[in-house]
């Protein structure tokens, strides 16, 4: 009996073990969390390669600039866009009342705790918020360019939540690429063949900015 | 036997005594030493006063809570700065940035402030159990230099014993007791209250009285830490921070903006943005040696950054830096700051028209393949 009891709890630690180990091999990238945890899938291996119609011009102020996921990319765009000479304005929480006359929603994508912390909401409240707006603004037939500038640090756990909702509702998207060396965000892109640009740094944004309301 | 052990009984006693007694000696001198320790700055040419810190707040004068604040005058009128290195003595590349700017630096126009010991308290210990090293050194052209390596708080001896939850003033906000002990959670401070209170009230008061456009803290912390890389700004400062983030970029340094939550009281990017003029920036650097993961404690790891744990934690996506067997020296961690506080002088000129000039900031790529003893004396 004794030997039993032995052999069944041998059996229950190595099926224990065996399950904290399992998951599979961790392939994130060295500079930043994996991405799990988040609504978005991974894509696959040719939607992450996928070509991407160029960015065209035609898109109109006045501008509402927002965030999803309250990082201060935002105020990085926000000098973006005064560097070339587009005037923006800048609500970081913005509700649908922010709409009024507004022809084009910009949303910066990147989560931040401290941003967060700052703002008194968690993920789920930002990411309800933007949702909301993101519909608002369809129904108005406002445009919606969605920018991830953050590079590899606004990847991970919390950020790659917001990534769904701007990216599969852009009309034209600007994506540092640093940002998305797992093809992630491309594959959003993807999906609903979003012109796009993929740029190396935030300065090389302000090119794309220049195109985008030409 | 045991009547044998029982004969000497007296002897093992005046032997575990003795023993006692040494290891007692021996550990006091060392706290004795490390407390009293001098570090030696030698201000550069660039400096044209100094003053205690005491004259913002006489009750600090003649305690470990008083410190050095270096002036560094331009010719011509400009706008001002200051610079707080050592706010947490166990982030070296702070200290050693704001060391280099008194060394090496010059100012053309404006004033900058350096503070390179904000809280010198810190600077009299380790933290317990963190088997850190007393110093580091660093070969320049008038020898070795030695730098300490304190603790991230006001050494007990100092202000104790820590309340079991610290209320910050005048916030009401409570934390852990032990922040009732670190600089950066005490802002705006208190005339009247704990040194480290004390020495955050003198601050503060000192850039009212100077008009301080623009404070900067240096900071380091873990690579496994999420705000990391990263200048975090006062909503004052979001402006002149994103622009003097985007020319660091285009100078190849990754980095990365933050708010500074409205919430979280005691900060120097909170605090002194909301109780004063001045515009207020933290900045981040990766700092191996007081992240969780490390291997060994020592000097080695403090200057260069190099630690096979960290690789290995890298290497498995759970650190927030790029990290690779080259380490994080502090050659790289000081161009960061350095870099920063250059931008932000530039950026301040171009959006309020008024320059401050400080000559001889070595630029990112000099430092990081230089060496950090060409800006000291």
């Amino acid at each position: 009996m004794k030997k039993l009891i032995t052999s069944l709890l041998c059996a229950a630690l190595t099926l224990s073990l065996l399950a904290s180990c399992g998951g599979g091999g961790n392939n994130a990238n060295a500079n930043s969390k994996s991405g799990a945890n988040t609504s978005a899938n991974p894509s696959s291996g040719s939607a992450a390669n996928a070509e991407l119609p160029e960015l065209t011009g035609g898109f109109e102020t006045p501008i509402l600039l927002t965030s999803a996921g309250q990082s201060a990319d935002s105020d990085i765009i926000k000098t973006l866009c005064t560097k070339a000479n587009i005037t923006v304005e800048l609500e970081n929480r913005a509700t649908a009342e922010n709409l009024d006359g507004i022809k084009t929603l910009l949303i910066s994508v990147g989560g931040s705790s401290k941003g967060l912390g700052a703002a008194g909401i968690d993920a789920d409240q930002e990411i309800a918020r933007v949702q909301k707006l993101i519909k608002a603004a369809q129904d108005a037939d406002i445009k919606i360019i969605a920018m991830h500038v953050g590079g590899a640090p606004r990847r991970g756990d919390l950020s790659d939540k917001f990534l769904p909702d701007p990216f599969n509702a852009a009309d034209a998207a600007v994506v540092v690429s640093g940002g998305d060396t797992d093809g992630l965000i491309r594959g959003l892109l993807a999906a609903n063949s979003v012109p796009s640009a993929y740029v190396d740094s935030q300065a090389d944004c302000i090119g794309c900015l220049t195109t985008l309301f030409s | 036997m045991l009547e044998k052990i029982r004969a000497q009984k007296t002897l093992i006693t005046v032997l575990c005594l003795v023993m006692t007694l040494a290891i007692t000696v021996v550990a006091g001198m060392d706290f004795y030493q490390f407390r009293n320790y001098q570090e030696v700055i030698i201000p550069g040419e660039g400096v044209t006063g100094s003053f205690m810190l005491s004259e913002y707040l006489p009750d600090l004068k003649g305690t470990y809570g008083d410190t050095t604040v270096y002036v560094m005058e331009g010719k011509t009128d400009g706008p001002s700065m200051l610079v707080l290195g050592g706010t947490h003595p166990n982030e070296p590349s702070g200290h050693m940035a704001a060391i280099s700017l008194v060394e090496h630096c010059t100012v053309d126009s404006g004033t900058l402030y350096v503070i390179p010991r904000a809280n010198n308290s810190a600077f009299t210990h380790n933290d317990a159990q963190e088997a850190s090293p007393h110093f580091y050194h660093i070969q320049t052209a008038s020898g070795t230099r030695e730098f300490v390596f304190g603790s991230r708080a006001t050494n007990p001896l100092d202000q104790w014993p820590d309340p079991d939850v610290y209320t910050h003033q005048p916030s009401g906000q409570s934390l852990s007791g032990s922040e009732t002990r670190n600089l950066n959670r005490g802002y705006p401070g208190v005339a009247n209250g704990n040194m480290t209170e004390r020495a955050c009230y003198a601050i503060t008061e000192l850039i009212k009285d100077k008009e301080i456009d623009i404070t900067v803290d240096l900071h380091e912390s873990s690579p496994e830490y999420p705000t990391i890389n990263a200048m975090v700004a006062h909503e004052s400062a979001m402006e002149l921070a994103s622009n003097a983030l985007l020319d660091m970029m285009l100078d190849g340094v990754q980095i990365s903006l933050e708010p500074s939550p409205s919430t979280l009281h005691g900060l120097t990017h909170r605090e002194l943005g909301d109780f004063t003029d001045t515009l207020p920036v933290l900045m981040e650097t990766a700092n191996p040696s007081h992240g969780r993961l490390r291997g060994a404690t020592n000097e080695e790891l403090v200057l260069t950054g190099k630690d096979p744990y960290y690789l290995k934690a890298a290497e498995n996506g759970y650190v927030w830096v790029p990290y690779d067997e080259t380490g994080v020296a502090i050659e790289e961690r000081v161009a960061r700051h350095l870099t920063g506080i250059h931008y932000l002088c530039e950026e301040y000129g171009a959006l309020y028209g008024e320059t401050l000039s400080i000559v001889g900031i070595p630029s990112y790529d000099e430092l990081l393949n230089g060496s950090l003893s060409d800006y000291l004396n």
